[in-house]
């Protein structure tokens, strides 16, 4: 992130827009006190303060709301609502008075969700009004929500934005970070946008459109990024029919065919990554057949999906992708040792290291030597070899979950060339992505999941932010709103 | 101003082989201090007592490595002992050596089966299976030292025999480092457990079987707990149900000062036998002069600790 300026006025909703790795969440980390800023100055009531930690980010009455929740899924509503209060009541808890003043501030703000109750065991909605009350408890001046709609039906949101209204008339600050345009139009007053780590002025939301918003956000052709792409498609290879996993997915099926780049979108917990995470066995599967090639697999592990051709590029590249103390070699080698050992599992250096030498050529990895630590080189380097894995071994069918996500521009697109180039080699390819440009830009067709289904597929004829949107938030190919079934 | 800068050249590189350094500091205190140390009857002493400990730290390395512990090899000593000792008095000598290492292996495969297939955390799982092999062992003896049979003198001239001017158990110490030394440095075995100690997840997600490596590493610790139970037996001609009893500890602590991580992914077995070889120098040179044995153990631990300390300052230095 460098060079960021805006100012957000008690009771405003002051709406923060920019694709992803555009800097949104570095400067909430900034605020919050868990990054500290390089240069520049926050003020607050016109006076300079100093965000060394979370505890000064808290003191100054800043409250965030992030994306992933920081509830304790053990300790009761009331107990998180109060967490860093609870030591300063004295030596014994007054646990009635603790969960009569949980359930004022979550009925104040519209909603009625038990106290007592672990949280845990509440929906992703429920958490996030816990978080919310949780804020609120600290007397926030300035309230920051980081994409809060990514979890929430139709009707939470509306709740969500109710709830927003109010505090805003008690001259609350709110800083709404989004990329859901109709949203932020919605409920914003005015608008910041965020690209490449810089702001762009803030704009009243009377004065601007959704178009002059897009432009900002984008900042440059969308075609200049994504290769031209004109696949082969050829038969069908993967098959799926009524997946079920737990409560994320419930009765996916589709097919993927030779060469064909399919696209899974889909809003945060719609069910997109426990979908392919299912079909390569990472997590188990309650219901459902997968086919290769017209025959039914039983994987019961990612090994034997592996063994069958099936490669998967995971959507957290460091805690799952790569392993950042090894080295390059040691990482890619993973995926394939048979080529490079001999009966004893001895290993063949000279092969292997001409092995990885070609591939970092042909993935232009930027490093020393194959001995290089992974952790060491950049993001979109440690992504390429979180690929490079799998193109180690031959793959029909490769999924890969967020094939670029918090890499630079350049980077960015020698992954899509990657991915083309691969398609053209008759790998069928499942993407998963949540920036819907991304998909659109590189994919033959379109799947869109809402709560654990699919709830409608795009051709490349109907592909538009506006059609994936609709699908994710719910709505059915007609416009009209389904009622979730829960 | 010249000393200074020559020694921020040097100590990075102290650092870095730590271990190596505070193995040669102990070699030159213990000259020093007692002209007894580099006599060969007191280096015989020294390598002998070290010797079943050595054996073990290479398989607890294994297990260390993958991110886990074993605390049950102590006891699997004494029970293998005991059961060696009992063998010999109806068995060949061969089968008495397969049936006991196959006792050992199988402690081993329980702990691992524990760990891999009901995702058991290691502690817990050695741990009890350390009080389970315990009772083992004074059950199948009786709670008394049961002697070696009469005709098993090949396994007992062995234990206390030398080939080559070393002694034997020696040699069986070297040849197990050998092969754990190339397997980890050459093998995709070592490959896999440094990196499933590393990052098990990803080693999972890369379709690699890794309950099948986790469960192999607990079972060659305990099949090596097997081979120190016989040694020991051979060399004493005695197999007694307290052999062994704190020993886990021991090894663990070689492996450490070894310089390996107790949550996986790093270490060597040259190191791990430099820390064979540290502690067992501290407890000789102790003995040497006449410190008593409470003392000696207070020693030790302050020892371990500046070890591992300098192991804390490289990891910052990176």
């Amino acid at each position: 992130m460098k060079d960021v300026t805006f100012k957000v006025m008690p009771g405003e909703i002051h709406a923060l827009v920019g694709e992803n790795g555009a800097g949104k969440s570095t400067l909430m980390k900034i605020l919050s006190g868990a990054y500290s800023k390089d240069a520049g100055k926050i003020f607050i009531d016109g006076a300079e303060v100093q965000i060394r930690n979370t505890h000064d980010s808290k003191k100054l009455g800043i409250g965030i709301i992030y994306q992933e929740f920081s509830l304790v899924p053990e300790l009761s509503v009331a107990e998180n609502i109060f967490l860093n209060q609870l030591g300063s009541t004295g030596f014994w808890m007054k646990w009635g008075k603790v969960r009569k003043e949980a359930e004022e501030l979550i009925t104040g703000i519209g909603f009625s969700i038990n106290p007592s109750v672990k949280a845990g065991d509440l929906s992703v909605a429920q958490q996030q009004i816990v978080e919310i009350a949780k804020a609120l408890s600290e007397n926030v001046r300035v309230l920051i929500l980081d994409e809060p709609s990514a979890v929430l039906g139709p009707q939470e949101i509306q709740k969500l934005f109710d709830t927003l209204e109010r505090l805003k008339k008690e001259d609350v600050a709110i800083i709404y970070i989004s990329h859901h345009l109709s949203e932020v139009f919605q409920i914003a007053d005015r608008i910041t946008v965020l690209k490449d780590g810089t702001s762009s002025e803030s704009l009243p939301v009377s004065e601007t459109d959704r178009d002059s918003i897009i432009r900002l956000m984008l900042g440059r052709s969308l075609e200049a990024m994504y290769p031209v792409h004109d696949s082969i498609i050829g038969d069908e290879v993967l098959k799926v029919a009524d997946l079920y996993r737990a409560d994320k997915v419930k009765g996916v099926s589709f097919s993927v065919k030779e060469g064909e780049i399919v696209g899974i979108a889909g809003l945060v917990g719609s069910g997109r990554s426990e979908t392919v995470r299912a079909i390569f066995a990472a997590d188990k599967l309650n219901k459902g057949k997968i086919f290769l090639s017209g025959k039914e697999l039983q994987f019961r592990s990612p090994r034997k999906a592996v063994s069958k051709g099936i490669g998967m590029v995971p959507e957290d590249r460091k805690q799952h992708g790569v392993i950042l103390s090894l080295s390059l070699k040691q990482n890619i080698s993973l995926t394939d040792y048979k080529g490079i050992t001999d009966h004893f599992g001895f290993i063949k250096a000279k092969k292997e290291n001409n092995n990885i030498v070609e591939l970092i050529r042909k993935l232009t990895i930027k490093t020393e030597n194959v001995n290089q630590e992974v952790g060491k080189l950049s993001g979109g380097n440690q992504q390429k070899v979180s690929l490079a894995k799998w193109l180690n071994r031959d793959c029909k069918v490769l999924i890969i979950d967020e094939p670029a996500r918090g890499v630079d521009v350049g980077a960015k697109v020698e992954i899509y060339n990657l991915i083309n180039e691969l398609s053209h080699r008759r790998v069928a390819i499942i993407v998963i992505s949540s920036e819907t440009s991304e998909l659109i830009g590189i994919c033959d067709r379109i799947l869109v999941m809402h709560e654990g289904q699919i709830q409608g597929e795009l051709t490349k004829k109907e592909f538009s932010e506006e059609n994936i949107l609709r699908l994710a938030i719910g709505e059915n190919e007609n416009g009209s709103t389904i009622q979730s079934v829960v | 101003m010249n000393i200074k800068i020559r020694l921020k050249r040097f100590l990075p590189f102290v650092i870095k082989y730590n271990t190596v350094f505070i193995f040669l500091i102990m070699l030159v205190v213990s000259a020093i201090i007692s002209d007894v140390f580099f006599t060969s009857a007191n280096l015989f002493n020294l390598v002998r007592q070290v010797t079943p400990v050595g054996i073990i730290s290479m398989g607890m390395l294994l297990v260390i490595l993958t991110g886990g512990i074993d605390l049950s090899v102590g006891s699997i000593v004494a029970m293998t002992g005991v059961l060696c000792a009992i063998f010999t008095q109806t068995m060949p000598l061969p089968l008495v050596i397969i049936v006991s290492l196959a006792c050992g292996l199988l402690v081993g495969s329980c702990s691992g089966y524990l760990v891999s297939i009901h995702k058991m955390a290691p502690f817990i799982a050695t741990l009890a299976l350390m009080s389970i092999v315990r009772g083992l062992g004074f059950i199948f003896s009786k709670g008394a030292p049961i002697l070696v049979g009469e005709s098993a003198s090949v396994l007992t001239d062995f234990g206390s025999g030398n080939s080559l001017g070393i002694p034997n158990p020696a040699l069986v110490l070297v040849l197990i480092f050998a092969i754990t030394s190339v397997l980890l440095k050459y093998n995709v075995f070592g490959r896999i457990i440094i990196a499933i100690g590393s990052n098990e997840e990803a080693v999972r997600l890369s379709g690699i079987n890794v309950s099948a490596y986790k469960f192999t590493v607990y079972a060659i610790a305990g099949g090596l707990s097997a081979v120190a139970g016989i040694i020991t037996t051979a060399r004493t001609a005695v197999g007694s149900p307290v052999m062994g009893v704190g020993m886990e500890l021991d090894v663990i602590a070689t492996v450490v000062i070894g310089g390996a991580s107790l949550n996986g992914g790093k270490g060597s077995a040259i190191n791990t036998l430099l820390g064979v070889l540290i502690l067992g120098m501290i407890g000789n040179i102790m003995n040497l002069m006449n410190i008593p044995a409470y003392s000696q153990q207070v020693i030790k631990g302050l020892i371990i600790i500046f070890a591992v300390l300098l192991q804390r300052f490289q990891r910052n230095n990176n």
